[in-house]
């Protein structure tokens, strides 16, 4: 079961660098066809300053490429075999581009125990603000993780 | 350039319009998996999947939300979105087909520009729910 005495801890910050071919890959897998996301001329044609992030990109940030949702399982002692994700929550602060350099906080904000038919279960929260490289506030996201018992 | 929605002559309790997405694959799935770096099996191994009980490898949650996200920066400008949630009801499996559906829950004119809540959800051919959640816009007058 989920660490309790984590709750309000975190992980060191680490950084995520958005990668601009890794946008068009991650459109085209899921089949979208906005140009602002495929191209540069796309994106300017829309008047951004270059390719945006699609809005659930910044799942990314959690994955292989940087290991956060693995570290944070591994220090709340969450057994990976046990987990879904429950709820996923973006708030988007500013805009994030191609080539930006995000630094991610990621926080243990709470974890609650409640029972259902199926037995105990724990609810994780993680939060986490994410900086560009000049320091603005581009997004938040909150993860609800459910830990089967 | 795409066609967005002028919410200017919709009121609450109106639709926008849906979109369908072709068929799950398990092709997509594996694309997925090594575009978003969730490299879980359960996602692109059927063997793995079959030891936890099920039949087939099963889709991301987080690729039915980007198929909802894939909706929403047709709907507005992807700048104007402000949030956007989801909450993961049901598992999706290869051969599904999606559609995207929202509604306008709220609409506010204001100094900042127009507000618009909507809910929204992702659906299957059979009309059951796999993803349900909100997303909120801000759109300059």
């Amino acid at each position: 079961m989920a660490d309790v005495s984590k709750v309000g801890l975190g992980l060191p910050p680490y950084v995520f660098v958005v990668e601009r071919v890794k946008i068009r890959e991650f459109a085209e897998a899921i089949g979208d066809k906005n140009p602002v996301f495929l191209s540069k001329e796309g994106a300017l044609a829309e008047g951004y300053l270059d390719i945006p992030c699609p809005p659930t990109f910044i799942t990314l940030a959690f994955q292989e490429f940087t290991g956060a949702y693995l570290k944070a399982f591994e220090a709340l002692g969450v057994s990976l075999t046990n987990v879904l994700h429950g709820e996923e929550e973006y708030e988007y602060l500013g805009e994030i581009h191609a080539g930006d350099q995000l630094t991610c906080h990621l926080n243990f904000e709470s974890i609650v125990e409640k029972k259902t038919k199926t037995g105990p279960m724990d609810l994780i929260t993680l939060r986490t603000l994410f900086t560009n490289q000049e320091g603005k506030e581009v997004l938040r996201s909150r993860s609800l993780i459910i830990e089967r018992k | 350039m795409p066609h967005y929605v002028d919410f200017n002559g919709l009121q609450v309790g109106d639709s926008l319009p849906s979109l369908t997405k072709d068929p799950i694959t398990k092709v997509q799935l594996v694309r997925y998996a090594g575009a978003s770096g969730d490299f879980n099996p359960l996602h692109t191994d059927d063997s793995v999947a079959q030891k936890s009980g099920l039949k087939v490898v099963i889709a991301q949650g987080i690729l039915i939300m980007g198929f909802m996200a894939q909706a929403i920066s047709g709907w507005v400008k992807k700048s104007d979105l402000k949030r956007f949630k989801v909450r993961f009801m049901g598992m999706t499996y290869p051969g599904d087909v999606i559609t995207v559906k929202a509604v306008i829950k709220e609409k506010q004119e204001g100094e900042k520009g127009l507000f618009v809540l909507c809910d929204t959800l992702a659906e299957d051919q059979n009309g059951e729910t796999k993803v349900s959640g909100q997303f909120e816009i801000m759109q300059p007058i």
